[in-house]
């Protein structure tokens, strides 16, 4: 028996040596381990690192790819820092997670990448994301902020500008989708996000502090979401937009579904992240390639308009045993040059402030003169090493108020409050050991 | 041979062979202490402290039962726990029904029979991630063809099923029924199988209608096949995870929410290793109560059947 | 009641559970030969065009290979290594006088009704101080423990099933135990073996749970992972995620065509005896 069991393992060790084969584990001093998603524009990538490669003889960049879902990559992500695997040097972080992988111990500190005189020239924004107990944990490669993307060919054929207030673009567009129904076009007012996952969070946000209210108290580490101003928030969405200027089914719809929508022609407003300027504008994609504008996210009357920042950063595991060349890697990547690639070849909003001025980059981007001022207002979600924990009571709340028509908007928001404060409570235990 | 040497030898066989009994059943139950037994008692451990997996020095926290307090005042916990209730009992009721159904069916003899067991095992044989892949695109709210075959082609009536909060989990239901009742069915299958067609033709001579003869041949011989498909059902539908984390990631508002996929957040996604083996420990304890009930309603002799 | 008139609800019956358990199935086989545009046609097309593209794209795009050799390395790891340590236990549980046989079977059957959750966080915790996360040993593992239920109480009850005079005249012949054990129950019990092996790979196959939290590796991902996380930039992939699903699916679906009979009293015999 004991031979069949050791040939038994013999035969598993045998296929799992073979698994990893194929993907070299070795930690070598002349390998760079770089963990990011699933590029967008594979070829755009692959050229950058072929070129950091050819600057830095010697040194090889190996990229692990992890799931294209926020959520997903940071779980594999986490999963991988908590292990404190040497097989991680250089990793992309979403906005959100910088407090908890700095807490964590999981980031290093990297305040000498970026000396004062150079963090000026980032958006100021990004970088206080990046800040945490005055020490910097990432630098911003991308910048993301919610924007409100429309039809501009219906909107000029009824004489409308983009409307400054979601009262103005209920109007517009409840007076549109009428009047094109008439001709047999049917569209939907409005699409976005709206399932229970983490992009509702972003979304109820900008509705929330475009009626001067907000989700948490940063000094205090107060939730604030029972204000009468983000209750009244809440309550237009659930009242106004859901199952009225958009279709019930956003309540189960991520950025793809409500982005096939609006690229469809099926919905004449549609809130998303800047990377929609150019995939509705490519014809092969988009059935209304050059009808397409952008402009700020509506307000409430008396509110200002504010987008959920978002973004990516790039980040040193405390684990790496190449510290140095990552942080070359990082300069490299984040440096005027790359980034202006990044931003023509790509699309992706630059977090230099410089590069909003650049002419190249504007010519290829003519939205980003207005994103900028979007880009510079933007607001971080509640800065919290506890984060996932807090947004998931905040999905909850946000999902019940929005898709359950029995649910009292207080009290679901009360109790969300509650499960707040119970993880604050329990972070401060946790410092007090 | 005198009597003494045979008894002696008769020993050494005898020792030869528990000795021989426990090298083959080591290997066994060693992984069923490492990864069964131990984890158990661990997760009841863990569920006594506050470790969150993100925030070093949180493991040094004792809660007590501080964890368990707070999850009987959790009303999202309590929810989630009324909707695994509520799916445990009306999706085994549907499977078993329903299974009982079609094993009458594939019981019967007639051309073809092989393949339409085969067909039937086809549901119980896709993963269930798959099953769940199929449920939601046919309850797509743009182009699924639920809507077709409710609506017609008249896209502006179309529902978004995945939507509705009680929809969505009616969703679920429907999707775990189509892929487990075929397991409920083979089980009862085996029952029906054991009743000898004696007793169907006698029934039939004395002149017993088919629901007479259902009624009095058939359910009281596969009754005991009956509890077991609900018993094994039962426990695993207790264990519904796949079907919600594709299909709608418990939500909407929540809705769809159950135990095992809060027990997963909890720990998995937000790293509150303490809290949510509190969760698991719950779980545990509620399906080990069912599992108690169901062994006493059947009547059996878990422990020592064969001895 | 007439023949004519029960072989016509017979028929009837047949093709409402063949249509049950085939056509939501069927809806997907359809969908992954469409193109991008005939899968949100409406009213839907039933007749697809025949394109490949979808499986091409889930190929080439999507790393479906990877997903496949990773599903098939796991699921045969575990039936390999359940089946070699199941073998062995069933044998004595069957034929070997054991004290506490009933505790031993009942315990082991109490594993198969732990909900997974309750184990995961311990395992999870058991397998980063051992370095076994994200490895293929690491995931095989939890399968083998939640599989030995079955893998045992199927071996046992057909290990009960094989005449006892063969091995009582190979004993007298003067036969070890262990000898009887590898020459003559083991070649005698291969349908046996074969049976819970096939319960055991389909098992492995379709878990979702544990892979999702031991294999966050996206090298190593096995077919279930894979495709709960299918997710495009610009639209949901349904024609990918159908032709992926089908990829998952046909090995399982011929399994079952080819091994009905044996799968059928797999299952009834682990539930019947017990």
């Amino acid at each position: 028996m004991a031979a069949v069991l050791a040939s038994a393992l013999i035969a598993l060790c045998i296929i799992t040596s073979h698994a990893s084969c194929s993907d070299p584990k070795r930690v070598s001093p002349n390998v760079l381990r770089f963990v990011t998603w699933n590029p967008g524009h594979p070829e755009v990538w692959k050229s950058i690192i072929a070129e950091f490669e050819k600057r830095n003889p010697g040194i090889t960049v190996i990229r692990e790819f992890g799931p294209s879902s926020s959520t997903s990559f940071h779980d594999m992500l986490a999963q991988k820092l908590r292990n404190r695997s040497p097989e991680v040097d250089v990793f992309f972080m979403d906005v959100i997670w910088v407090p908890e992988f700095a807490a964590a111990g999981w980031a290093d500190p990297i305040d000498e990448l970026l000396p004062p005189a150079e963090r000026e020239q980032f958006l100021p924004g990004a970088i206080a994301a990046n800040t945490c107990g005055g020490r910097l944990y990432g630098v911003p490669l991308f910048i993301d902020a919610g924007m409100l993307f429309y039809r501009s060919d219906l909107l000029r054929k009824y004489g409308y500008r983009p409307p400054a207030t979601w009262q103005e673009m209920e109007r517009q567009g409840l007076h549109i989708v009428r009047e094109e129904a008439r001709t047999g076009n049917d569209i939907c007012v409005f699409s976005a996000q709206f399932k229970q996952y983490e992009g509702l969070v972003c979304v109820m946000q900008e509705f929330i502090l475009g009626n001067n209210g907000r989700l948490f108290d940063p000094e205090t580490r107060v939730p604030e979401i029972q204000m009468p101003a983000a209750i009244e928030a809440v309550r237009y969405v659930r009242e106004h937009i859901i199952g009225r200027l958009a279709p019930r089914g956003v309540l189960t719809y991520q950025e793809p579904e409500s982005l096939a929508l609006f690229v469809q022609g099926r919905a004449l407003f549609h809130r998303n992240w800047p990377y929609v300027w150019e995939i509705a504008g490519d014809p092969r994609r988009s059935r209304i390639a050059g009808r397409v504008g952008v402009t700020y996210l509506p307000r409430f009357p008396g509110g200002r308009s504010r987008s959920t920042l978002g973004g990516w950063q790039l980040g040193v595991s405390a684990f790496s045993r190449n510290r140095k060349m990552a942080l070359g890697f990082i300069a490299f990547l984040t440096g005027a040059e790359i980034q202006k690639r990044f931003a023509i070849e790509a699309g992706r909003a630059p977090s230099r402030k410089e590069l909003y001025r650049d002419r190249e980059v504007l010519a290829a981007n003519p939205q980003f003169k207005e994103m900028k001022t979007v880009f510079l207002n933007a607001s971080p979600r509640p800065r919290t090493p506890l984060y996932p924990a807090v947004s998931d009571a905040l999905q909850r709340y946000f999902s019940t108020a929005l898709a359950d028509p029995d649910a009292s908007v207080e009290e679901e928001a009360g109790k969300a409050a509650d499960r707040i404060r119970w993880i604050e409570s329990m972070m401060r235990r946790s410092r007090a050991q | 041979m005198t009597a003494a040497t045979k008894k002696t030898g008769a020993r050494g066989h005898a020792s030869e062979e528990v000795r021989f009994a426990a090298l083959l059943l080591a290997p066994c139950l060693l992984v069923a202490l490492l990864f069964a037994f131990y984890p158990i008692l661990y997760s009841l451990y863990l569920s006594l402290g506050g470790t969150i997996l993100s925030l070093p020095g949180s493991e040094r926290i004792f809660m007590g039962a501080e964890n368990f307090i707070e999850l009987f005042h959790d009303t999202v916990a309590r929810a989630a726990l009324a909707h695994t209730l509520i799916f445990v009992i009306v999706s085994t009721a549907l499977e078993v029904m329903l299974g009982l159904g079609i094993a009458l069916v594939i019981n019967r003899s007639f051309r073809g029979r092989g393949v339409l067991r085969a067909a039937v095992l086809v549901p119980w044989a896709i993963p269930t991630v798959v099953a769940s892949q199929m449920w939601r695109f046919i309850f797509n709210d743009n182009y699924g063809l639920l809507n077709y075959v409710v609506f017609g082609a008249d896209p502006s009536s179309f529902q978004a099923w995945l939507a509705d909060p009680a929809m969505s989990f009616v969703a679920i239901i429907i999707a775990d029924v189509w892929k487990t009742s075929s397991f409920a069915a083979l089980i009862m299958l085996a029952g029906l199988q054991m009743i000898p067609d004696e007793l169907y033709e006698s029934a039939l001579i004395d002149g017993a209608g088919a629901w007479q003869r259902f009624k009095s041949i058939t359910l009281p011989l596969v009754r005991s096949s009956l509890l077991i498909a609900l018993l094994f059902r039962t426990l695993d539908a207790f264990r519904v995870f796949d079907l919600v984390f594709v299909m709608t990631q418990g939500g909407p508002a929540d809705a769809t929410n159950v135990l095992q996929f809060y027990g997963y957040r909890k720990i998995f996604a937000e790293g509150f290793l303490g809290y949510g083996s509190a969760i698991s420990v719950l779980v545990f304890f509620v399906s080990c109560a069912v599992c108690v009930f169901y062994i006493r309603a059947l009547g059996m002799k878990m422990f020592g059947a064969d001895e | 009641m007439s023949r004519w008139k029960r072989t016509a609800i017979l028929a009837l019956a047949v093709a409402a559970v063949a249509a049950f358990s085939l056509l939501p199935f069927l809806w997907f086989l359809v969908t992954s030969f469409k193109t991008p545009l005939e899968v949100t046609a409406i009213p839907p097309l039933i007749i697809p065009s025949g394109s490949f593209g979808f499986y091409r794209s889930a190929f080439g795009r999507y790393d479906l290979l990877l997903y496949v050799r990773n599903s098939v390395v796991v699921a045969g790891c575990t039936t390999l290594v359940t089946m070699s340590v199941s073998v062995f236990a069933a044998y004595a549980l069957a034929r070997l006088r054991i004290r506490r046989r009933g505790l031993i079977l009942g315990g082991l059957l109490i594993i198969s009704m732990f909900p997974q959750i309750s184990i995961a966080g311990p395992i999870w915790s058991i397998l980063q101080k051992i370095g076994w996360l994200n490895t293929v040993q690491g995931l095989v593992m939890p399968y083998v423990t939640l599989n030995l239920p079955l893998a045992v109480w199927v071996l046992t009850n057909f290990f009960g099933e094989l005449p006892k005079e063969i091995e009582e005249a190979a004993r007298i012949d003067g036969c070890s135990h262990a000898q009887i054990l590898f020459r003559i129950v083991l070649p005698l019990a291969a349908p046996g073996v074969f049976t819970a092996a096939i319960l055991i790979f389909i098992y492995a196959w379709n878990e979702f749970f544990f892979a999702l939290l031991i294999m966050t590796r996206h090298r190593l991902q096995t077919l279930p992972v894979g495709i709960a996380l299918f997710q495009g930039q610009y639209t949901m992939p349904w024609g990918e995620i159908a032709a992926a699903s089908i990829v998952a699916t046909l090995p399982l679906v011929l399994v079952v065509f080819l091994f009905q009979k044996r799968i059928v009293r797999g299952l009834s015999a682990g539930a019947l005896k017990g």
